[in-house]
Parts: C-alpha cells; sequence; structure tokens
C-alpha cells in the first residue's frame, strides 16, 4: 500500500511503511514520549513497549481520497502535562511530514495507550 | 548565604518569571526548533507564570513545599516541548528536595541535577543543542562547583554562567540552529529563568533588557519566511534595515509608536531601541518610505535593503539546478572537462558526469587557452579532455602541455562519442587508465549526424546542392536531400544493426520536439529490439545528433 503523488513529470508512490517511519521517527523525538505501543496488543491497560527498530507498528497510515490520515499509538512519561505532549507529537509529526515529503496531513490522532513511570 | 528557605526560594521564582515574562518576545523569535512557529516565549511563559502563581499562593518557610508547590503550577500550566520540559526540570527539583525545610549550596545544586535528570529520563532521543542541554550543563556546573563552596550565591553564579556558555555552543550541536545563525529558544528561555533566580538571590536588579544583536532576530525571522514559499508568493519585496540615530530636536521617540506606524508598510517587522539608536528590520514594498519615516526621529547611519524576489529564486534555482553554470566555480579534484555546443548537449553532459562544459561547436571553437583556464577555474587537480570534436583534439593536445597536473585527451569527435567516454569514466582509477578505456568505449558508439549543406558541392560521391540536409554517418556524408525527414531516416537506417541497442536523439534549435518525437516513432516501428532516448539539445547548425550504443 502507497501514497500516490502526481507532478507534471510522472508519479512518486511513497510507501505507507515509509510514511510510518518518517511519523514515529519524528514522534520519537517529542519531548513526553517513552515510546510507541502496537496497535494491536492492548489488554488490561498492559501495553508492550515496541523495541526502536518497529514503532512503525504504532502508526497507521490512512487515505482518504486524496485526505491523509496519520494514527499514532503512544506511550508517555508519568508526571507530564499529556495533553500538551500529544499536542507536540501533532505539531512536530504535520510539520515533519510536510518538510520531507510535502505533503499535507488532515489530521494526526493521537492514542495515548499508556503512562510509564520513570524510577526516581 | 549558606542556606536557602522557602520564602526566598519563592522570591527568586517571581523574579525569574518576570524576567522570563519581559523576554518573551525575544525567545518566540529565535524559534526554529523542533517547529519553526514562533511560540516558544509565549509557552514557556506561560507555563512559568502559572508555576509563580501557584508559587505565590502556596509559598511556605519551607522550601520542599514551596518547591512542590513550582512543580505543581507548572505541571497544570505546561504549554509547548519548552514548557513541559521546564516543568520537567522542576519536577525532579520538587522531588528531591520535598522534606526538606532549607537547603544548603550542595543541596541546591544537587536539586538542579536531579531535576535535570527527570527531564531526561521523560524522552526516548534527546535532542542535543536545546534547553536540555542548557540545563544539564548547568547543572553539572552547579554540582562541582558546590563540592567546595558553600555559598549559594557563588554556586548559582557559576551555575547561571555555565548555562549562558551552553546556549551560546547550542549551534554547534544543533545543526538547524548554525543554519539559521540562532541559539536555541528554549535554552535562552531557561536562561532568563536562571538569571531571575540570580539577581533576585544577589539582591540586584535584573539584567538589562536582552540587548541582542538584531542579526538573530533577523536570521530567525528568514527562516520561517523562507519555509514553504515560492518566490512569486513574496508579497514584500525588499528586506530593509536602518539604523536612525535619534536626534533631540527632531519628533520625540516612542518604539511602540515607531512600531505601529512602520506596521503598514510591510511584515517581518523587528524594531529595537535604546536611548540613542532605534534598529529596524521590515520586508516592504516601499523601502524609501521605511528611510523617510527612520529620518523624521534623527539621522540614518546605517542603510541596507535586499531584494529578495533577486535573491529567493536564486536560493530556489540552485536547489533545483545542481549543474546550473552558476556552480562552474565548485571545486574538482578529478575533473572531466568537456566541449559542447548548445546549453541542452551541456546539461545532459554535465548530468552524466562532465565536472565542466565549454561551451564551444563548430564555428566557435574553443581556444587552448580556454580549455586551460576552465582546468583552473575548477580547482582540477587531475582531469580528462574530451574535445567531442575533431577540431579542437589538437587545441586539447595542447592544453595537456600547458598544464602542470595530471591531465589528459581522450579523442572524441562527436557528443555520442563524449557521452560515451564520460560513462566509462571510473574515479578511483589513474588519469592514464581512464584516458584508456574512456578511448576503448568510443568504439561502442556510432555517431550520425544531419546538418545543412552550405554550397553545391560533391563530396565522398553524394551530389550535394545548397541548404539541402546532409546525413552523416559516423562522419561520411551517406545523403543529400531537401528533406529533413528523409536525411534523419537514412542515418538510422544506415548506423542500427542487430547489436544495436539504445539510440539516443539529441534535437536542436532548427527542428522541432514533433519531428523529433516522430524520428523516435518510425525507429521503434523499424527495430522493435531498440530503446530510443530524446533530449533536446538546444544546439544550432545540426539539427540532429545521433548516437547509436
Amino acid at each position: 500500500m502507497s501514497i500516490e503523488l502526481n507532478n507534471e513529470f510522472g508519479q512518486i508512490d511513497i510507501s505507507t511503511d515509509v510514511l510510518a517511519q518518517i511519523a514515529g521517527g519524528a514522534a520519537i523525538e517529542c519531548y513526553g514520549i517513552v515510546g510507541m505501543a502496537s496497535k494491536h496488543q492492548v489488554r488490561d491497560g498492559l501495553t508492550d513497549i515496541l523495541r526502536k527498530e518497529n514503532f512503525a507498528k504504532g502508526v497507521v497510515i490512512r487515505q482518504h481520497d486524496e485526505d491523509l490520515h496519520i494514527d499514532m499509538y503512544i506511550i508517555v512519561s508519568y508526571g507530564t502535562k499529556i495533553s500538551e505532549v500529544a499536542y507536540q507529537v501533532q505539531s512536530k509529526v504535520k510539520y515533519t511530514v510536510d518538510k520531507t515529503l510535502g505533503m499535507s496531513v488532515k489530521s494526526v490522532n493521537i492514542f495515548v495507550q499508556g503512562v510509564r513511570v520513570a524510577n526516581v | 548565604m549558606q542556606s536557602l528557605d522557602g520564602l526566598k526560594f519563592a522570591e527568586m521564582v517571581q523574579m525569574g518569571a518576570h524576567h522570563l515574562f519581559q523576554n518573551a518576545n525575544y525567545v518566540d523569535s529565535l524559534n526554529v526548533f523542533p517547529v519553526p512557529d514562533g511560540d516558544t516565549g509565549t509557552n514557556m511563559n506561560l507555563s512559568m507564570t502559572s508555576g509563580a502563581k501557584e508559587t505565590e499562593l502556596q509559598a511556605s518557610e519551607n522550601i520542599g513545599k514551596t518547591a512542590q508547590a513550582l512543580s505543581k503550577g507548572l505541571l497544570m500550566g505546561a504549554r509547548g516541548n519548552s514548557g513541559v520540559i521546564l516543568s520537567q526540570l522542576f519536577r525532579g527539583f520538587g522531588k528531591f528536595i520535598e522534606k526538606e525545610a532549607t537547603i544548603n549550596a550542595k543541596g541546591f545544586a544537587n536539586a538542579f541535577q536531579a531535576g535535570v535528570d527527570t527531564a531526561y529520563k521523560a524522552v526516548m532521543k534527546p535532542v542535543e543543542g536545546t534547553i536540555l542541554t542548557v540545563a544539564r550543563e548547568a547543572a553539572k556546573k552547579g554540582v562541582e562547583v558546590a563540592e567546595t563552596e558553600n555559598d549559594i550565591i557563588a554556586v548559582m553564579e557559576a551555575f547561571t554562567a555555565e548555562a549562558k556558555a551552553s546556549l551560546e555552543r547550542t549551534p554547534d550541536l544543533l545543526p538547524v540552529l548554525k543554519e539559521v545563525g540562532v541559539v536555541d529558544s528554549g535554552g535562552q528561555g531557561l536562561l532568563f529563568v536562571y538569571e531571575g533566580f540570580l539577581a533576585s538571590l544577589k539582591g540586584e536588579p535584573l539584567p538589562k533588557k536582552n540587548d541582542a544583536t538584531l542579526d538573530d532576530l533577523i536570521n530567525a525571522e528568514h527562516h520561517r519566511a523562507q519555509d514553504f514559499m515560492n518566490t512569486a508568493d513574496i508579497e514584500f519585496g525588499y528586506c530593509t534595515e536602518i539604523m536612525v540615530r535619534l536626534e533631540e530636536e527632531k519628533e520625540p521617540f516612542s518604539e511602540e509608536q515607531f512600531r505601529n506606524e512602520l506596521n503598514p508598510l510591510g511584515d517581518s517587522l523587528l524594531v529595537i531601541s535604546d536611548e540613542e539608536i532605534a534598529k529596524v528590520h521590515i520586508h516592504s514594498e516601499q523601502p524609501g518610505a521605511v528611510l523617510a519615516m527612520g529620518q523624521k526621529y534623527g539621522s540614518l547611519i546605517k542603510i541596507k535593503v535586499d531584494n529578495m524576489r533577486e535573491q529567493h529564486s536564486a536560493i530556489v534555482g540552485e536547489d533545483h539546478k545542481a549543474s546550473a553554470p552558476t556552480t562552474k566555480t565548485e571545486k574538482h579534484p578529478y575533473a572531466i572537462v568537456t566541449i559542447a555546443m548548445g546549453e541542452g548537449v551541456a546539461e545532459l553532459l554535465r548530468s552524466i558526469g562532465a565536472s565542466y562544459v565549454i561551451e564551444g561547436g563548430q564555428t566557435m571553437n574553443p581556444s587552448t587557452e580556454d580549455i586551460v583556464k576552465a582546468v583552473k577555474e575548477i580547482g582540477a587537480e587531475k582531469v580528462l579532455i574530451l574535445p567531442n570534436n575533431k577540431n579542437i583534439v589538437m587545441a586539447a593536445e595542447q592544453a595537456v602541455e600547458l598544464l602542470d597536473i595530471e591531465a589528459a585527451v581522450v579523442p572524441t569527435k562527436t557528443i555520442p562519442q563524449g557521452m560515451a567516454a564520460i560513462l566509462a569514466f571510473n574515479p578511483e582509477a589513474a588519469v592514464a587508465v581512464n584516458q584508456a578505456t574512456m578511448t576503448d568505449a568510443l568504439a561502442n558508439v556510432k555517431t550520425g549526424q544531419v546538418t545543412y549543406a552550405v554550397r553545391d558541392t560533391s563530396i565522398d560521391g553524394v551530389e550535394i546542392h545548397k541548404d539541402d540536409f546532409m546525413a552523416l554517418a559516423e562522419g561520411k556524408i551517406v545523403l543529400s536531400t531537401p528533406a529533413l525527414k528523409d536525411a534523419a531516416e537514412k542515418v538510422i537506417t544506415d548506423l542500427v544493426d542487430e547489436d544495436a541497442e539504445i539510440v539516443t536523439i539529441i534535437y536542436g534549435e532548427d527542428t522541432t520536439e514533433e519531428n523529433a518525437a516522430s524520428l523516435a516513432k518510425f525507429i521503434e516501428e523499424s527495430y522493435p529490439d531498440v530503446e530510443v532516448e530524446l533530449f533536446n539539445g538546444k544546439q544550432g547548425l545540426y539539427p540532429y545528433i545521433i548516437s547509436v550504443e
């Protein structure tokens, strides 16, 4: 599955995996995120944190008509203002995708799948 | 000062918040990372204000309780990345001393360190060159100094000085900052908080409103303006900067009023001033009006006006035409210098690997001197020269004599030969080896040309009339005809055999893309196994140059 871009020279196909990598990479640089969660494993509030090489698994790319939607499943650090961390992820992902792929994202939806308490 | 209690700490917090508040706009203007939306100062200020309010409400003599109040206020009011980080720094700080009534210099330094540890735990990939770096390096210094120093003020002084030094280093850690020419905005915001703490401890007034040069602000402003912009979208085309020496006898100056007067003239407006000087930066369509506005208040001591449309198209142009002639002065230690006529051909040769193309041709052949100059211009240490024309081979050979670097000529006589030679180039191999392999490559390509007859004559047994089209296969005239199409097709049929794989048609000024396309069609129909490539070479004299590989 891929996203198509057309210009005067022809067509560019970007695999959704690539997009997920870029979005995931942008997200984990955001302050307050301690991991990405797999979208499939939610049991009793116990969530497995994805290892760095598969954080794209916590990203879902959807394309409706011309619009691009990104869903992200994240785990945040306990004691941060979660609403604000989520907002930062949205803005950073939107900016990064726009800047690197020249695609505008219609929506970035954040699913906070867990908080992790750092051992202070 | 040997010990610090809650009430004193509450005063420090108020002072830090106030200092940040006063400089919030400046912090905004530095903001280029992670997203250049210019809100870092606003966000930090809102976060810190919320923290200061809570501290004021809950302040007690017990420093543990006061620090908890600050931590809670910051958490509730956290806004933006920088605000969240600030809240984490003081959450760790507060947690570390929650059971203390007062703290000494060591405890104070260790509390900052604990805050940094907490802040780093809440991020997977800490980006260095940001507020995190400034906090970390300052805390480390504070702990070091507190080993031997019992005076809290002295510790805070060393701590703040290190924060400042660390902030200055942020561009070395985060490339985007260096690119734009600013320090990190979040780090700058944090430094304002620390400076406020220090001023409060010493009982001194706050440092004067930041007297930063306009340059940082302008850099960040331009960076934001240039992101995602087309030259055509530039509404205000002149980047105008003036410096006014304010004069008593002119109109009394107020920065606020001056800003309001300038505002309608454009955007990206920045005004900073002190008692003597006002500096202005604005993007405007009427630079003259800006100058006149400045003169109302004094004399202009510095003026700079840049046309941004010109600059911008140059910047954007460079992005898209990496091989444009503007890059001629690029350094190529191991270079291929070649000769072409027609900018399309030159473009084509550059695209496949020529370092430098001298624009010459059948009637304006470059001299030996031209070739030597080109080689020197690109600073080549090793060079291969491809003349692409039998009349230039001699000049190229002489150029090699004159050059005191490793140089050799690959005796290419046509553009297609030149292309074949360039494609055979191995940047790892010695000049002599390349000369041999590139010369061998010439055997794999056959050249066809179509050009005009300039007079009636007979060559190679072919009757030629003035203004006829002559078909040349491998330099021999094979047909002379009034019809361009016939000449071109004759070249093809003479050159293409069962070994042919690729035919490249470079069409010139004197024919059209349609003609070239129909010629390509003719080839595809006659020889289904052959691939055809079309290029607009824009060359004169030769409607077609055809290469068969």
